[in-house]
């Protein structure tokens, strides 16, 4: 354990950490798993409430941004951090075999949990052979 | 000679050689940053036993009325976190487990981190251990602190008398 006041090693700051605010950005650490229905990702964005995550498609490029409000009662001076408060920003380029319409987003304990279905077109299919 | 040789063969290929170079980094860390110089404390990797695999990252902040402490928990819910006060320390402890299939599903990327976690604090004198109250919101656990109005029950000041 260090002492450092300003050690937030945990976090990784986001590539463009210049913001017109003065806030902190960090990148949100994030799984990927390949489910039986095309990709699920789980970002972790500890303090983001459902209605401060925006998350947009745009030329195949899904990023994901999520807004943490300051929670600091007034005259509350920092003694003491590990993490520092700041917003999330991530971008992912996703192949174009998933279906735009049928992102699902959801958020729970500060994790945003995105479905990413498959398109139908690009599911598997089965050919049934048949004897003649 | 050639017992020798059998040993020193035995000793190339005893034990991981990963994890003794990790050890040798820690040593020369630790060596010249002191301690908590550590590659796992200074990079937020796992440390060797894997303790601190999940290390909660924690903010602490003062006020004229409380000691406030939140702790980023994300992925957790608030019956998975244990929050205990004993002998002056504040306690935090849970477990985070891993939400996906491992049977099912292709994992592609992990970057969080899932396993146990306990991380303790020492409870300042003037916090009034009695009003310590928490509450966990949106992956962030915030415990507040009131202080004391007076001074600790059997404080006293000692006269110093001429010698």
């Amino acid at each position: 354990m260090t002492n450092d006041v300003t050690h937030t090693a945990d976090k990784t700051p986001a590539e463009t950490p210049e913001t017109t605010t003065g806030r902190r950005i960090y990148r949100p650490l994030t799984d990927i798993v390949e489910t039986a229905d095309g990709v699920t990702l789980t970002l972790e964005m500890p303090g983001v409430a459902a209605e401060d995550v925006d998350i947009t498609l745009e030329k195949r490029v899904l990023t994901i941004r999520g807004k943490v409000h300051a929670m600091q009662p007034e005259k509350l001076q920092l003694a003491y951090a590990e993490y520092g408060e700041g917003d999330f920003e991530r971008a992912f380029t996703m192949s174009d075999d998933f279906d735009p319409d049928k992102i699902g987003a959801q958020v729970s304990n500060g994790v945003l949990t995105l479905t990413l279905p498959r398109a139908a077109d690009a599911q598997p299919k089965k050919i049934t052979v048949t004897a003649s | 000679m050639s017992d020798k040789n059998t040993r020193q063969d035995l000793s190339l290929w005893s034990g991981n050689p990963f994890a003794d170079f990790r050890k040798q980094m820690d040593d020369l860390m630790e060596g010249f940053f002191g301690s908590g110089g550590t590659l796992a404390a200074r990079s937020g990797l796992p440390s060797l036993d894997m303790t601190g695999a999940v290390r909660p990252a924690i903010d602490i902040a003062e006020n004229d009325g409380a000691i406030t402490l939140t702790a980023e928990l994300p992925g957790i819910s608030e019956d998975q976190v244990d929050l205990t006060i004993r002998n002056g320390m504040l306690t935090l402890k849970g477990e985070k487990k891993i939400e996906h299939d491992g049977d099912r599903d292709d994992v592609h990327v992990i970057e969080r981190s899932y396993g146990a976690f306990q991380r303790s604090f020492p409870i300042p004198e003037r916090v009034d251990t009695d009003a310590i109250e928490a509450k966990f919101d949106k992956g962030v656990l915030t415990v507040t602190m009131p202080k004391r109005k007076t001074a600790p029950a059997g404080s006293r000041k000692i006269e110093i008398g001429k010698g």
